[in-house]
């Protein structure tokens, strides 16, 4: 394996810290949120395909495949569902929405 | 004689009850009738029970409350005193009873009336002839009760029901001491039997049988209106004057008397309790009598006056001379109860006007009240050969014949009161009766509609008075000085008791001395009254009087007592209640719950932040709970 | 004959069997009021029934001295929790009142409630079920689970029906009896696992329990847990304010409840559990006992005496008539605890009564503040009298009921502790002023406020009248009853001398 594990493992780590800071600083556009969920599951995917390499074992590919299959519905719905947001509030800022608090 | 002395006591009870549940449908006079009628059939019981007595007995009808040792039982102990009792009470109710007929006859509730009367008879009786404590105690909260709620019989007027109120709550200190020394007895002996504890009179120790004493002494103040607790009288007067008569003259304030008289070979063995109690009578009997002197309502003048006779009586007792003063008690019952009934005649004719001050020159027009009452003033300010002469100078020898600084002190108040007494007995007699009518001194408002007098009172008022002014006058026969040679007749009926302390008999000069002592005072006071009150000062005098000074208003207040009282009592209890409740009840206790209720609730909505719904608290607590699994994880393998 | 059937079980559930009626009539008041009122009935005549054959019964032995009827059976047996109940003296008398008290809340509530009246009714049905099994119950567990079951149908009958500040005072309500009977848990099973330890035996039975032996710090803590369940309950001066709120808030049918059963439990359980599983921490804790409740008794009386609305004043008369049976209960002494049991029964009644009338009069003015009345005896002349004599059975008149209870409990006392009994004496005259008070405002006087009211009606009368011959036969005769408790008294009360 010519990338050793750890760079890969480096490179995953920095990618999901990344989409996390999006995540909890671009509150104001539910859209931008979703994006950055992507490049947390995409750091998640390079880890499981690393793993793989590294261990010669076909199950984290299997993985990542099955997880590009779970974001893509889960954008479709997730998209769908900032569009009923933006309907009812006219906003995609999720601080609007705490119809939830306790 | 079982069946008789039940009948004595149920008769009065189902037509109080009669009267209480069918009263108000049935027909008027039948009502009357039956009221009448079971205490005058009460008074026929008690006089074959006379005719059949031989001796104290005790009769027991089924048990009441039996729990281990404490065996109270409805039992009756008959003996002399209370078979002179009954007999007094029978017949001197009886003929109030006949007098409210009359009296009452505009009364449109005569139901309730009746009912209240019969109970309080009944309750009276049960009083008297209790064979134990508890029992007696019952006797004694009844006419309590009855006393109230006739006291507050008209009970529209505030005025009335305050002064039931008052009757019942100050008799009721007196209660509680009395409860205190049955249970107390009853600790100490294993028994609450009026004859088992008197036996035991000299098993007790000396300082408990004090403190018994104490207590029944507070027990008799409260029911007899002695001092200190003698400030629910007066304003009994409220009440219907029958009520004033029957209850308030005749026969429960005598309670306190009759129970002291019952305990005595208990509580007589000690010298302290005996001094108690004659002091408390002395003084009292001197309270009131001054009191008295400077009343302006007819019915409160008889009130004191009461209130000063009975002192004498507790005098009596505390000198141990028992018979004088059982003596004394049935002579009063005669005279007083003529009087009020008298006053009550007098009250009815004027439209209910009890202000002496606007009667005047009665004699001409009420001349067949004013015979009967000028008889009730002859024996209540112990005019010589009336019975009251006879029976308040039997206590005032015996108290002489004590001796000691204590008692020579008594003595001389004794003779004091008796001085204050005929004079404002006379005072009474004289504004009232004599002198003329429509006086010329201003009246503080004018005159009401049909003021006036009022002269057909019915017969069966004025009829009802001459029974009462022969016994009241010739009431000394019943006990008759040795020194005229017969031997009394109370002094052989009651000689027998058992457990009566007999005081020496008085040397036959002594007595005689004694009394010519009091017919002197009797007669100076009768002189002062009719210095004052008869011929040319009467008008400066009376307007005088009216006028008030410091003195009189200090008398005619009862010696300030009742404000005193509100003053150390009445409002402090009212302030402390108002501050439990509003101070510890709801600030204190509630406020301490409420707040911690605050604070759980608040301490609750701490973690409630976290949850505010919005999106970004959940990351942010995402976020912060991995950082806090990663930091755990590298601390698990790098420790 | 008598053993063949499982009578104690039938009483339980009678009430609650009767729930099952109401379903049909669910919707109709006019025929759920009478289903609910005969299986009501039904039970007072089933308690009448037993009481008048208790001393055949008494003859026959049930393997526990005093108890007349046993019902044993197993029930969890993994933790050796039983289903006991038994039937002895104060228990018979004590399921009388109950089932007389439930009569007297069902009457009084006929025309008073309106709204979802078959909930209400089944309701009380259940909650008699409860109370019953409290008063039956000779298993810990057994009793803990009746304790609370009479709990919850409460908080719903003061929540639902209640009046002004009904949610805070049904949740006051709820909160200090929850608050008590989880630490009595507690020590229940803290009995039970001490029990166990000892003899290896897994039981909540009582009598079984009873032979525990306890070293003198558990058996405090034991104690004051249970203590505290019942002080609350009595209610002992400080944990008392739960009681004004939810009297005050109740329903009429839920204030005869409260006054006449619920405080009773806790002298009930004080006397069955408390003093018997814990003797010597009882001993210990007597003179706390006897102070507060005296306090209660003075306290009460003139927090009472300051009041200005009617039920609350009879509420706080209610904090300091219990101080009585808390004081005989404190005494320990034959004649003192005979005295606290018939005053339970007493105040029960009496109680029961003036909060049934007051309600009565609730009905007509739509106010009970004592301000607003005043010479009703000349409007209602009925309901004066007897108001008055429920007034006067409450200050303790001899010949009326309460007397008898006061009288022993006080005579008693006096041998254990004189000063207490003294200071109780007083306790008298307070009570007489707050009640004499309420009757002169109420009764007599002008009237305040131009009402017009309409007198008792036949329901009423013939209820009230029932109510008024109880406390003069309980007053004058009472003798019955007192033979009734003697033999359980003694046994309890020989334990501690």
């Amino acid at each position: 394996m010519i990338v050793p594990l750890e760079h890969i493992l480096i490179l995953a780590g920095l990618l999901f810290f990344l989409g996390m800071g999006g995540l909890l600083a671009w509150r104001a556009n539910l859209i931008m949120m979703l994006v950055c969920i992507e490049v947390m599951l995409n750091a998640v995917m390079l880890v499981f395909v690393g793993g793989s390499a590294r261990w010669g074992n076909a199950d984290g590919q299997l993985f990542a495949i099955f997880i590009m299959a779970l974001t893509s519905s889960e954008v479709s719905l997730a998209l769908a569902m900032v569009v009923y947001l933006h309907r009812r509030k006219r906003t995609v800022d999720t601080d609007v929405f705490s119809e939830m608090k306790g | 004689m079982k069946l008789y002395l039940a009948l004595i006591l149920l008769l009065p009870l189902l037509g109080g009850l009669f009267n209480a549940l069918l009263g108000r449908m049935l027909p008027r006079r039948l009502g009357e009738a039956i009221a009448c009628g079971v205490i005058w059939g009460a008074f026929v019981c008690a006089v074959l029970v006379l005719l059949q007595f031989t001796g104290p007995t005790k009769i027991e009808y089924g048990s009441w409350l039996a729990a281990f040792d404490l065996q109270a039982p409805i039992a009756i102990y008959l003996d002399q005193l209370s078979l002179g009792l009954t007999l007094m009470i029978t017949f001197v109710c009886g003929l109030i009873h006949l007098y409210s007929v009359g009296y009452m006859r505009e009364e449109p509730d005569f139901a309730r009336y009746f009912a209240l009367l019969n109970i309080f008879v009944f309750a009276m009786l049960v009083l008297v002839l209790a064979g134990n404590l508890p029992l007696l105690y019952l006797g004694w909260e009844g006419v309590g009760f009855c006393s109230y709620a006739l006291i507050g019989f008209w009970y529209r007027e505030e005025k009335n029901a305050t002064a039931g109120r008052k009757a019942f709550i100050v008799t009721r200190v007196g209660d509680t001491a009395f409860g205190i020394a049955i249970v107390w007895m009853f600790q100490i002996s294993g028994s609450v039997s009026i004859t088992q504890l008197n036996a035991m009179g000299s098993l007790i120790p000396a300082g408990i049988v004090t403190a018994l004493g104490i207590l029944l002494l507070i027990g008799a103040a409260g029911k007899s209106a002695q001092l200190p607790l003698s400030v629910w009288l007066p304003d009994a007067m409220a009440g219907p004057t029958p009520v004033s008569a029957q209850i308030h003259a005749a026969t429960m304030v005598t309670a306190g008397v009759y129970l002291l008289a019952r305990m005595f070979p208990l509580i007589g063995g000690s010298e302290a309790v005996r001094a108690a109690i004659a002091l408390t009578g002395g003084v009292t009997a001197f309270y009131a009598a001054a009191s008295a002197c400077r009343q302006r309502d007819l019915k409160r003048i008889l009130a004191y006056s009461t209130i000063s006779q009975i002192g004498y009586m507790v005098l009596g007792v505390g000198v141990g001379a028992l018979t004088a003063a059982t003596f004394h008690l049935l002579t009063h019952a005669f005279f007083k109860a003529l009087l009020f009934l008298a006053a009550g005649c007098v009250i009815t004719a004027l439209h209910h006007q009890q202000d002496i001050f606007r009667m005047g020159g009665l004699k001409e027009r009420l001349p067949a009240v004013y015979w009967p009452f000028l008889a009730g003033a002859l024996c209540l300010a112990g005019f010589p050969l009336t019975g009251g002469f006879f029976s308040k100078d039997a206590i005032l020898g015996a108290v002489f014949e004590r001796g000691g600084p204590l008692y020579a002190g008594l003595f001389a108040l004794g003779l004091l009161t008796a001085l204050l007494t005929a004079f404002y007995t006379f005072r009474m007699l004289l504004v009232v009766f004599h002198g003329e009518e429509n006086l010329p001194h201003p009246h503080p408002d004018p005159p009401r509609e049909g003021e006036g007098i009022h002269s057909a009172l019915p017969s069966v008022m004025t009829v009802t008075l001459w029974p009462l002014a022969l016994l009241g006058l010739l009431g000394g026969i019943l006990n008759l000085p040795s020194y005229l040679g017969v031997h009394g007749l109370l002094d052989g009926f009651l000689g027998d008791m058992p457990g009566l302390m007999r005081p020496e008999p008085l040397s036959h000069g002594t007595e005689m001395i004694l009394q010519l002592v009091a017919a002197t005072v009797s007669l100076a006071g009768l002189g002062l009254a009719r210095s004052r009150y008869a011929g040319s000062r009467r008008a400066a005098v009376l307007a005088a009087e009216e006028a008030g000074s410091k003195l009189s208003d200090f008398l005619l207040n009862g010696w300030r007592l009742d404000d005193l009282y509100r003053l150390l009592f009445i409002r402090p209890f009212e302030r402390i209640a108002r501050l439990c409740w509003k101070g510890v009840d709801e600030a204190g206790i509630d406020g301490a719950l409420d707040g911690l209720a605050r604070l759980t609730a608040r301490l609750g909505r701490l973690p409630a932040a976290w949850s505010s719904g919005r999106v970004a608290t959940s990351l942010f607590g995402l976020a912060g709970g991995v950082c806090v699994l990663l930091a755990y994880v590298a601390w698990l393998i790098t420790g | 004959m008598l053993g063949n059937y499982p009578i104690l079980t039938i009483m339980v559930f009678l009430p609650l069997a009767g729930c099952l009626l109401l379903l049909p009539a669910w919707r109709h008041p006019a025929a759920a009021r009478p289903i609910a009122l005969g299986v009501a009935l039904l039970e007072l005549a089933l308690t009448g029934w037993l009481y008048s054959s208790w001393r055949g019964l008494a003859v026959a032995q049930t393997g526990l001295p005093g108890f007349f009827l046993l019902e044993d059976l197993p029930w969890i047996e993994a933790f050796g929790i039983r289903y006991t109940l038994g039937l002895d003296g104060i228990s018979l008398l004590m399921v009388m009142l109950t089932a007389f008290s439930f009569c007297v809340a069902l009457a009084v509530s006929w025309r008073a409630v309106g709204k979802r009246v078959g909930l209400f009714l089944a309701l009380l049905l259940a909650m008699e079920s409860g109370i019953m099994g409290v008063f039956l119950a000779l298993d810990l567990a057994l009793f803990y689970l009746f304790w609370e079951v009479m709990l919850i149908p409460m908080f719903f009958l003061i929540g639902v029906w209640g009046h002004g500040r009904r949610i805070y005072s049904t949740i006051k309500f709820f909160l200090f009896t929850m608050a008590g009977s989880l630490l009595m848990l507690l020590a229940i099973i803290a009995l039970h696992l001490i029990y166990a330890q000892q003899t290896g035996i897994a039981t909540f039975a009582l009598h079984e329990l009873l032979k525990t032996r306890l070293p003198a710090g558990t058996q405090l803590w034991l104690f004051a847990a249970f203590f505290l369940a019942f002080a609350i309950k009595f209610p002992l001066f400080p944990l008392h304010t739960w009681l004004p709120d939810a009297h005050t808030d109740a329903p009429t049918a839920g204030s005869v409840i409260l006054a006449g059963l619920l405080l009773k439990t806790g002298s009930y359980g004080l006397i069955r559990f408390g003093y018997p599983l814990f003797p010597e921490a009882a001993q210990q804790l007597t003179p706390l006992f006897y102070t507060l409740a005296l306090i209660g008794i003075g306290y009460a009386s003139l927090v009472a005496f300051a009041q200005e609305d009617m039920k609350r004043l009879i509420a706080y008369s209610s904090i300091g008539h219990m101080g009585y049976v808390a004081i005989g209960i404190a005494a320990w002494q034959p004649v003192a605890l005979t005295g606290s049991i018939i005053q339970m029964a007493n105040h029960g009644v009496t109680t029961g009564a003036l909060f049934a009338m007051v309600g009565m009069l609730d009905e007509r003015a739509h106010t009970r503040e004592i301000a607003s009345f005043g010479g009703l005896w000349g409007k209602v002349p009925l309901w004066s009298f007897f108001f008055l004599f429920f007034s006067l059975a409450s200050v303790g008149l001899p010949g009326l009921n309460n007397f008898v209870g006061e009288f022993l409990v006080l005579a008693g006392t006096m041998k254990k502790a004189p000063l207490v009994a003294g200071l109780a004496f007083l306790g008298i005259v307070l009570t007489l002023i707050y009640m004499v008070r309420l009757v002169q405002e109420v009764c007599f006087q002008e009237d305040r406020q131009p009402l017009s009211l309409v007198d008792l009606d036949l329901r009423e009368l013939s209820l009230l009248a029932a109510v008024a011959l109880l406390v003069v036969w309980m007053g004058v005769h009472p003798g019955p009853l007192l033979d009734l408790i003697h033999a359980p008294v003694q046994l309890l009360s020989g334990g501690v001398p």
